[in-house]
C-alpha cells in the first residue's frame, strides 16, 4: 500500500523526467496548439514554456519547415497517427537555428478521437553535422568518379599529357641533381685545390724570402716542395676531366702485362702489408688499344677500392685474359662485340649486396666515410671503360669478395707506341731545332719558353696566331709549331691549318688548359694531331715535342 | 504509356457526372481519402497522383515538361479526355487548384465547376499584391531542398531515391505516403512557389468555389480574397480549418462545403 507522501515522490520523480529529459517534449491539442512544452525544449530554444503554450509548433519553424510541415508531416499525422525522424530547423529565440529531429505521434482516445499529439524533438546539431560531411564527402566521390569518367574518355591524351609532364618534372629533377652534383664537385675541388696552392705559395714565398736573404741552401727543397704541390693539382684537373668523360684520351697500343708487371712497385706501396698481391698474367695476350696514363690510374683505383674492402687484410688478384665477347652479352650490356683484353682486380673482402652494386657506379656515391673517399673512383673507370670502347663488370658476393672486371678492344695493329715512357729519359731537342711557341698568356709563354730551351730547343715566341704567321713567312727555320689552342682572333687549330698553307707538313704541338675544344672529337685526338694537356710536367712537354718533331 | 498507369488512376462511385480530384504539393491522392469517398454514391469519384509523386510513373518525369504547371495543367487535360470526362467537377488542392484553371482553359467543357482548395495564384509578394512569402524566403526554401530533402534526414534522402530498383527500402520509411525523389521534390517546389497565374483568373468561364482556410502559412486569407475578387462568377468560403489541408485535418466541414456547390 502506497501512501499519500509516495505518490507524491512519484509525481515529482516523473514531472522531473519530463522537464529535465534529454529531448525537448511538446504535449499540443489536434488544432496544433501546444498545450504543455518541457524545460530542455525551452532551455534549447531560449524562450520560457509558458510563451511556447498556446502557439503551434509551426511558428517555431523557419519557413521552408513550416511550408513543409504544413504541405508534408502534417498529413502524415493525420493518415498515420504519426511521422519519425523528420529534420528540421527550429528558430531560437535569438533568431538562430537549432537543428532537430522530430518525432510526432498521436495519442488516441478511447472513443476514438485524438488526445493530444505528442512531439518529441532530439537536438541533432552534432548529427547534421555528421550528415553535411557525409553529404560532401558522397558528392566528392561523385565528382571523382565523374573525373576519372572524363579522364577515361580522354585517356590516350591525357596519358600522353601526363607522360609530358613526368618528362618535364624529371628533366627538371635531373637538372636540379646536376647542379648540386655540381655544388659538391666543386665545393670539393675547391678545398682540395686551395691546400696544394697553399703548398705552393708557401713553397715560393719562402724561397723568394731565402733568395732575397742570399741563403740559396733551403731553395731547392722548397721548390720542389712547391713543384710536388704543383703537379698533385695538375693530377686533379686529370681526374676531373676523366670524371667528366671530356678529358682527351691518347689511346695507344697497350700492352696490359707489361702495365701491371710496370706497376708493382706503386701496387706494393698503396696495399701495404696485411694484403697479399698475385698477379696472373696470360701468356700470348692481345694488346689493347686504351690511353696507358689512364689505365695505370684505373688499376690503381680498383686496387685502392679492394684494399679499402679488407680493412683486416685479404688477398688481391689482377689478372689478364684475352676474351671474346658475344653478341648476346655485348647486346646486354652496351658493348660492341668482338674481341677484348680483360684485366680483373679481384679482392677477398666484405663484398657488395645486389642495391649497392648497381649504384657503385653513379658519381658521388660512395661507401666510403665522410672524407674516406669522393665516390667518384668508380664512376671514374667506368667513364674510361666506356670511352675506350670497352666495358666495366661488377660481380660480388657479400662476404667472399669482389671482382672488377675490365674490358678493352683488342688492338689488332698494335706498336706498342701507347706503352708508358716511365723509365725513359727525358728525349732532348737541339739548337738547330726552332720551334715557334704561340700563346697569348705572358707568363705561360715565358714558362713554356723556358721549358722548351731547357731542353735544347731554339724558342721564337709570338703572343697571337698573327704574329705568328707573320714569323712563319718569315722565318724559313721553324721546325715545329707548338701553339696554345684557344686565341683570338683565330684559334690554334686554324692557326696550324694557315701555317701549313705556307709550310706544308710543318709539325703541330697543341695545348690547352681546356679540354672541350677544337682538337676534341668525341673526347679522342683526331688522328695525327698532338695534344698536349696543360699543366704539363717537363717530361711530357719534351716527349710530345720530340714525337712530332720525329713523325 | 497508359495515362491510367503514368497518373496511377483510381476510379470509383456510381454517379454519371465526375469528380476528379488532384492533390497539391506534397504527398499524393492519399491526401484526398477522407473526402473523395464521400461524394461515391452522387458521382464517378476519379483520384490520381501527379506524374512524380506517390504511384504515378516515374520514368514519365520530364524535368522540362514539368517545369511549370502547364505540363501539369496537360496532364489533367489528358486523364479528362482519358476518361472521357465532360461537365465534371474539379477539385483541386494547393498548386493543384491553379492545374484545374489552366486545364479548364485548355478544354473548355470538360469541368462545369472548379472547387480550389487553398489556392494560390502566386506566392511571392509583387508590389501590393500580398501573396505571403517574399523572394528571399522562397529562396531559402529551394536552398532547403538542396541540403535537406523535405525534412527527412539527408543520410536517409538518398536511400529513396539511390534504390529504385528495391522499392522495399523506401517502403519500409514510416513517412511512406509522402515519398518522393528529391530532385523531383524540389522540381514540383520550384514549379509551384515561382508560378505566377494571376493573368489566367479573368479567363476562368466556370463557376469556381473557394475554400480559404485560416492560419493558411501557405495561401493566407488576403490571397483568397483576391482571387474571389479576380475569378469570375466565384465564390469564396472562409473555413474554420486551421492550416493548410483542411481536406485532412477537417474533412467534415470540407465535404459539407464542396457538396452544397456541387449540388447546388
Amino acid at each position: 500500500m502506497r501512501s499519500r507522501s509516495d505518490i507524491g515522490q512519484d509525481v515529482d520523480d516523473l514531472v522531473d523526467l519530463f522537464e529535465n529529459a534529454p529531448c525537448g517534449y511538446i504535449s499540443a491539442a489536434p488544432d496544433g496548439r501546444i498545450m504543455l512544452a518541457n524545460r530542455t525544449l525551452s532551455s534549447w530554444l531560449g524562450i520560457a514554456s509558458e510563451k511556447i503554450v498556446g502557439r503551434k509548433f509551426i511558428d517555431f519553424l523557419t519557413m521552408p519547415g513550416k511550408i513543409y510541415f504544413e504541405t508534408h508531416f502534417a498529413p502524415l499525422v493525420t493518415m498515420q497517427g504519426a511521422f519519425n525522424e523528420v529534420a528540421l530547423d527550429m528558430v531560437k529565440a535569438d533568431g538562430s537555428r537549432l537543428p532537430v529531429l522530430v518525432n510526432a505521434v498521436a495519442r488516441v482516445a478511447e472513443g476514438g478521437g485524438v488526445r493530444f499529439i505528442r512531439i518529441t524533438i532530439f537536438n541533432a546539431t552534432d548529427r547534421r553535422r555528421y550528415e553535411k560531411e557525409l553529404v560532401e564527402a558522397r558528392a566528392a566521390a561523385e565528382r571523382s568518379t565523374a573525373a576519372l569518367k572524363e579522364l577515361n574518355s580522354h585517356l590516350e591524351e591525357r596519358v600522353s599529357a601526363v607522360v609530358q609532364e613526368k618528362l618535364a618534372a624529371e628533366s627538371a629533377l635531373h637538372q636540379a641533381q646536376k647542379i648540386e652534383a655540381l655544388g659538391h664537385l666543386t665545393g670539393g675541388v675547391a678545398h682540395d685545390f686551395n691546400n696544394m696552392l697553399a703548398v705552393v705559395i708557401g713553397g715560393l714565398n719562402m724561397a723568394q724570402r731565402r733568395i732575397e736573404r742570399g741563403t740559396l741552401d733551403d731553395v731547392p727543397k722548397l721548390l720542389a716542395a712547391a713543384l710536388d704541390g704543383a703537379n698533385r693539382a695538375a693530377t686533379l684537373t686529370q681526374r676531373l676531366l676523366a670524371f667528366a668523360r671530356q678529358q682527351p684520351l691518347s689511346p695507344g697500343s697497350v700492352d696490359a702485362n707489361k702495365l701491371v708487371a710496370n706497376m708493382a712497385e706503386i701496387l706494393a706501396s698503396t696495399l701495404g702489408e696485411v694484403i697479399q698481391k698475385e698477379t696472373v698474367l696470360a701468356s700470348g695476350l692481345w694488346r689493347t688499344k686504351a690511353d696507358a696514363n689512364q689505365l695505370e690510374n684505373v688499376v690503381l683505383n680498383l686496387a685502392v677500392n679492394a684494399r679499402d674492402a679488407m680493412p683486416e687484410g685479404g688477398k688481391l688478384t689482377i689478372e689478364t685474359a684475352n676474351t671474346r665477347i658475344d653478341e648476346a652479352y655485348a647486346a646486354d650490356h652496351d658493348i660492341a662485340p668482338g674481341q677484348y683484353v680483360m684485366i680483373a682486380v679481384t679482392d677477398t673482402g666484405c663484398g657488395m649486396p645486389p642495391e649497392v652494386i648497381e649504384k657503385a657506379i653513379d658519381p658521388f656515391f660512395t661507401t666510403k666515410p665522410v672524407g674516406k673517399g669522393t665516390g667518384l673512383g668508380l664512376s671514374q673507370v667506368f667513364g674510361f671503360a666506356k670511352q675506350s670502347g670497352g666495358h666495366l663488370k661488377i660481380y660480388s658476393e657479400v662476404g667472399t669478395g669482389t671482382t672488377m672486371k675490365i674490358y678493352l678492344p683488342r688492338d689488332y695493329d698494335g706498336d706498342g707506341s701507347g706503352d708508358l715512357y716511365k723509365d725513359e729519359a727525358v728525349p732532348r731537342g737541339s739548337p738547330d731545332e726552332v720551334i715557334l711557341l704561340v700563346e697569348d698568356d705572358a707568363s705561360v709563354r715565358e714558362v713554356h719558353t723556358r721549358m722548351l730551351e731547357e731542353l735544347g730547343y731554339s724558342v721564337v715566341a709570338a703572343d697571337g696566331p698573327l704574329a705568328a704567321l707573320q714569323i712563319i713567312a718569315a722565318r724559313s727555320d721553324v721546325a715545329l709549331l707548338f701553339t696554345d689552342v684557344v686565341m683570338a682572333p683565330m684559334n690554334g687549330r686554324k692557326l696550324a691549318d694557315e701555317a701549313r698553307i705556307k709550310r706544308p707538313g710543318l709539325p703541330v704541338v697543341f695545348t690547352t688548359g681546356y679540354s672541350r675544344n677544337a682538337v676534341v672529337h668525341n673526347g679522342v685526338l683526331d688522328p695525327g694531331v698532338i695534344f698536349l694537356q696543360k699543366p704539363a710536367t717537363l717530361g711530357d712537354l719534351a716527349r710530345k715535342v720530340r714525337a712530332a718533331l720525329d713523325t | 504509356m497508359s495515362v491510367v498507369h503514368r497518373n496511377n488512376i483510381k476510379s470509383t462511385g456510381k454517379g454519371g457526372r465526375t469528380m476528379l480530384f488532384a492533390h497539391g504539393f506534397g504527398c499524393d491522392q492519399n491526401m484526398w481519402r477522407y473526402v473523395a469517398p464521400q461524394f461515391e454514391d452522387d458521382f464517378r469519384v476519379v483520384t490520381f497522383d501527379h506524374v512524380g509523386a506517390g504511384g504515378s510513373d516515374l520514368a514519365a518525369y520530364d524535368f522540362q515538361k514539368y517545369a511549370t504547371l502547364d505540363g501539369y495543367a496537360s496532364d489533367i487535360v489528358e486523364i479528362g479526355q482519358e476518361l472521357g470526362i465532360e461537365g465534371g467537377i474539379f477539385v483541386g488542392h494547393s498548386v493543384s487548384a491553379m492545374m484545374g484553371v489552366l486545364a479548364s482553359l485548355k478544354a473548355p467543357g470538360m469541368f462545369s465547376k472548379l472547387v480550389l482548395v487553398g489556392p494560390s495564384p502566386r506566392y511571392i509578394n509583387d508590389g501590393d499584391y500580398q501573396g505571403g512569402f517574399t523572394q528571399e524566403q522562397v529562396d531559402e526554401l529551394l536552398e532547403f531542398l538542396d541540403s535537406n530533402h523535405m525534412g527527412w534526414s539527408q543520410a536517409m534522402a538518398p536511400v529513396i531515391m539511390g534504390n529504385p530498383e528495391q522499392p522495399e527500402l523506401s517502403e519500409e520509411l514510416t513517412n511512406s505516403f509522402c515519398k518522393t525523389d528529391p530532385e523531383i521534390a524540389k522540381h514540383f517546389a520550384r514549379a509551384t512557389f515561382t508560378a505566377d497565374n494571376r493573368a489566367d483568373l479573368a479567363k476562368v468561364t466556370v463557376p469556381s468555389l473557394i475554400l480559404q482556410c485560416a492560419e493558411d502559412v501557405i495561401a493566407p486569407v488576403w490571397v483568397g480574397h483576391y482571387l474571389h475578387a479576380n475569378i469570375p462568377d466565384s465564390k469564396l468560403v472562409l473555413m474554420k480549418a486551421t492550416g493548410h489541408c483542411p481536406n485532412l485535418s477537417h474533412p467534415l466541414e470540407t465535404t459539407d462545403a464542396i457538396r452544397s456547390f456541387v449540388t447546388a
